[in-house]
């Protein structure tokens, strides 16, 4: 069936000799090229995206509805808390921009450039980690917990902050982890920089994510 | 593949400032006692914004084939702004009082 299809192939439009057919491989041979003119990876990367938007979009609503609706809300962030908040974000944007720096390093085939930057992007990443983390044990402190809350109102707000904030953290966590398996692959070989580009497209949506996590979780709890 | 030749890397640090720029302006208005859903459309608009020109320049979608944005974008908004026939109720309950 497969060599009749070929055989079509050599008489149409198409011209391809039997002798290069196998070279390319028989489903690049029959397949349409992308309408969207990016590679299949980051063409996945995006539905990911698309998906995890919603995600997160059902969780910032879900809380919304409880902030706005609930008149006696626990709002535990003092000043200290949002200057945390503010450097946190800081960090994050600059990762973005390292994250971008990389890939450019990349297209252009700097190895040890693109190395460098996807350091200094894990790093930033690491620093975000490790205040956010601090900002939960702050919270624990206080006697904060998934479903108390030690002042006496909503108990919603633990359970909220820390199932929001802590899939926003597992994603920075994963992001790091995964730019250190692009590194060493990149480094060895055996990714290119469209791999490079794809883990940034996600590094981004991370850094996005925070764009409202910050604002609806840090800020709209501030006293 | 997405080129990156569009900005240089000074755009991008500017870009990076008018975001923090934005950050400070939703730090702000957290100071100002607004009321909750008032403060709540504020921030939520503030981040569209800086989520908008992620999406255009950090995200690179600016510089992508069309069909990419229209494909993706319209369908997640739909689903985004669906979620939004909740606020009423959220409304409600804010001033509901116990009758006696």
């Amino acid at each position: 069936m497969l060599s009749d299809q070929r055989s079509d192939l050599k008489g149409g439009d198409v011209n391809v000799t039997q002798s290069a057919i196998p070279s390319l491989g028989q489903h690049e041979v029959l397949m349409e090229a992308s309408p969207y003119g990016i590679e299949k990876k980051k063409l996945g990367m995006w539905v990911f995206i698309v998906s995890d938007a919603c995600t997160f979009g059902a969780f910032l609503f879900a809380y919304g509805y409880m902030r706005v609706g609930n008149p006696v809300w626990g709002t535990p962030f003092g000043v200290g808390s949002v200057v945390n908040g503010v450097v946190m974000t800081a960090v994050l944007l600059s990762s973005s921009f390292t994250m971008l720096a990389a890939v450019r390093a990349s297209q252009t085939g700097a190895k040890p450039s693109t190395k460098k930057w996807l350091g200094i992007t894990m790093l930033l990443g690491t620093i975000f980690a490790a205040l956010h983390l601090k900002e939960w044990f702050s919270l624990i402190g206080e006697g904060w917990r998934l479903f108390y809350n030690p002042t006496g109102g909503a108990a919603q707000f633990g359970a909220t902050f820390f199932s929001v904030t802590g899939l926003h953290l597992t994603h920075v966590v994963t992001g790091v982890i995964a730019l250190a398996f692009i590194a060493r692959g990149y480094n060895l070989g055996r990714y290119d920089e469209s791999h490079v580009e794809t883990a940034g497209l996600y590094w981004h949506f991370v850094d996005l994510v925070w764009m409202f996590v910050f604002p609806l979780m840090y800020l709209m709890n501030a006293h | 593949m997405s080129s990156n030749r569009e900005l240089t890397m000074s755009s991008y640090v500017g870009i990076g400032v008018g975001l923090m720029v934005i950050v400070g302006i939703e730090v702000v208005l957290t100071y100002q006692h607004l009321e909750p859903r008032t403060l709540l459309f504020s921030l939520l608009s503030l981040a569209c914004l800086e989520a908008f020109v992620a999406v255009l320049y950090l995200m690179h979608v600016k510089y992508e084939r069309p069909i990419l944005f229209w494909t993706i974008f319209p369908a997640t908004l739909f689903v985004l702004t669906f979620l939004c026939y909740l606020w009423p109720d959220a409304f409600r309950m804010a001033s509901m009082r116990l009758l006696k």
